[in-house]
């Protein structure tokens, strides 16, 4: 059966062939879901501006039909196993949504990182006043001989916050 | 991964005959070599720094020319600082994405690459090793150990541009092998005619003339200092290599400022006297491998600044004493 899809999904079966494939695929839900998968891999493999966009909302429609935080949680194991089951569907389709988003959406990626920056390291310099004694250490220090102004990098390093051991 | 496991193990035997060179003591080639090229050579590149747990990405500019040497340092991460050198004079900036001011200005005196003296220090007081060779950022490299003789100093593994010298990657571990700090670029252009337009500020940035308040301090007001300090407890094979009265940016009075050098790393001790001790910042701080120690030792605040362990910044703290005590 998956082959037929594939190929019809190429557009290389015979009309009468493709018919009768159209057919099981209306009679059976199971093998819908798998045209729709062969769809989602061949978007994905060209870098289809829509998949992020119509996967996402497929998904986020799946997450709110999910009865699983809401329930109440005396129930009985059986339950309990179903329950962590869909946990786990959520998660692995929350983490398709990120791997798509950075797979497919390239512009998404930096633009999330951008923020981060601007709202994480907004601390000011010199932050600890021991900048000056380290530049003035620097300067003297026999590492400048051999790895020349790279040794900056300690004062120009973002991350400000001694360790207190 | 247990097969790729097996994999190295068998790439290193089958490897390791090939390379004649590996384990041997070298003489001092390869510092002069890499010294030489650091200061001589021009290059840009961008590399990450990983320390504490933190990667952060820089870029290096460096232009050697008939007027002398030119480089420039700038984060790629997080907020713009940047550090120019012009020779002697290096100006720090800080800003944000709309504009770039100078922080600082610094003049130095800068040592003339590894001096015969320092270069035999550093001979005494390192096993220095060729190691592997191996590509990094597509350069051909030869790595070079320095193992320390005792576990009052930092092993240095540096891995040099076997053609030009240039250090492409460089490992600070401790007595324990792990990594402290380190350094790899991932992208270096060497040589060729590079722009100096790339070795100054922004043209966003504030020009020095327009920062009326700004002090600079001058060579003139530093002293050499006379022996008024001692620092007893010098790790064996650290040798005083400067001891000065200087300026130093937010302090109304002089700082004495003494450098110690192994060849290789170098302690700094700052001593003044102690006002306002209680805002001050007292014991250990770090920053990758540079460590710092602060502590009050009668009226005076005693800072020591080192790319050595902890204890030995502590053990030079715990030592200082004023002469005649």
């Amino acid at each position: 059966m998956k082959q037929e899809i594939s190929t019809l999904m190429d557009g290389e079966l015979f009309d009468d062939d493709a018919e009768a494939t159209l057919d099981k695929l209306k009679r059976n839900p199971d093998i819908h879901e798998e045209w729709r998968t062969y769809h989602l891999i061949s978007d994905v493999l060209r870098q289809s501006d829509n998949v992020h966009a119509n996967i996402s909302i497929a998904i986020h429609e799946r997450l709110q039909a999910e009865p699983t935080i809401l329930s109440p949680h005396n129930r009985a194991s059986h339950n309990a196993r179903w329950f962590a089951l869909s946990a786990a569907a959520s998660v692995m389709a929350l983490t398709l949504v990120a791997w798509l988003s950075v797979q497919v959406g390239s512009e998404t990626a930096p633009q999330i990182a951008m923020q981060q920056s601007n709202t994480v390291h907004s601390a000011n310099l010199p932050a600890n006043g021991l900048d000056d004694y380290l530049m003035a250490h620097q300067e003297l220090s026999p590492s400048l001989n051999m790895h020349g102004m790279t040794s900056y990098v300690h004062t120009v390093a973002r991350q400000q916050e001694d360790q207190q051991p | 991964m247990k097969a790729r496991f097996l994999l190295t193990v068998v790439l290193y035997f089958t490897a390791v005959p090939a390379f004649a060179d590996i384990g041997r003591q070298v003489d001092l080639d390869w510092p002069q070599i890499i010294a030489f090229a650091t200061h001589q050579t021009n290059y840009s590149g961008t590399f990450v720094y990983q320390h504490d747990g933190h990667m952060e990405s820089a870029r290096m500019t460096h232009i050697y020319d008939q007027s002398g040497e030119h480089e420039k340092l700038e984060s790629m991460d997080g907020p713009r600082r940047a550090f120019i050198r012009n020779n002697n004079e290096v100006r720090w900036y800080s800003g944000d994405k709309n504009a770039l001011q100078v922080e600082r200005q610094y003049s130095s005196k800068r040592f003339p690459a590894l001096q015969p003296e320092l270069l035999s220090v550093l001979n005494e007081n390192y096993l220095i090793q060729t190691a592997e060779q191996a590509r990094i950022s597509g350069f051909d490299t030869q790595a070079i150990v320095f193992q320390p003789k005792d576990t009052l100093r930092y092993t240095h593994k540096m891995w040099a541009h076997m053609d030009s010298g240039l250090l492409l990657k460089t490992a600070v571990l401790d007595e324990r092998k792990e990594i402290v700090e380190q350094y790899t670029f991932i992208q270096l252009n060497i040589g060729g005619k590079i722009e100096r337009t790339q070795v100054m500020p922004d043209k966003s940035a504030t020009s020095l003339e327009q920062q009326p308040h700004f002090a600079t301090p001058s060579e003139t007001s530093e002293q050499a200092a006379t022996s008024e300090w001692k620092v007893a407890a010098v790790p064996t094979g650290f040798k005083k290599i400067m001891e000065k009265h200087r300026p130093l940016h937010g302090k109304k009075t002089n700082v004495i400022h003494l450098v110690f050098s192994d060849g290789l790393a170098g302690i700094s001790v700052f001593i003044e006297t102690s006002v306002n001790n209680l805002e001050k910042r007292l014991g250990l701080s770090s920053r990758g491998a540079i460590h710092v120690y602060r502590k009050i030792k009668d009226d005076y605040l005693v800072t020591v600044v080192g790319e050595v362990p902890p204890r030995t910044v502590i053990q030079v703290a715990d030592s200082v004493r004023q002469n005649g005590q």
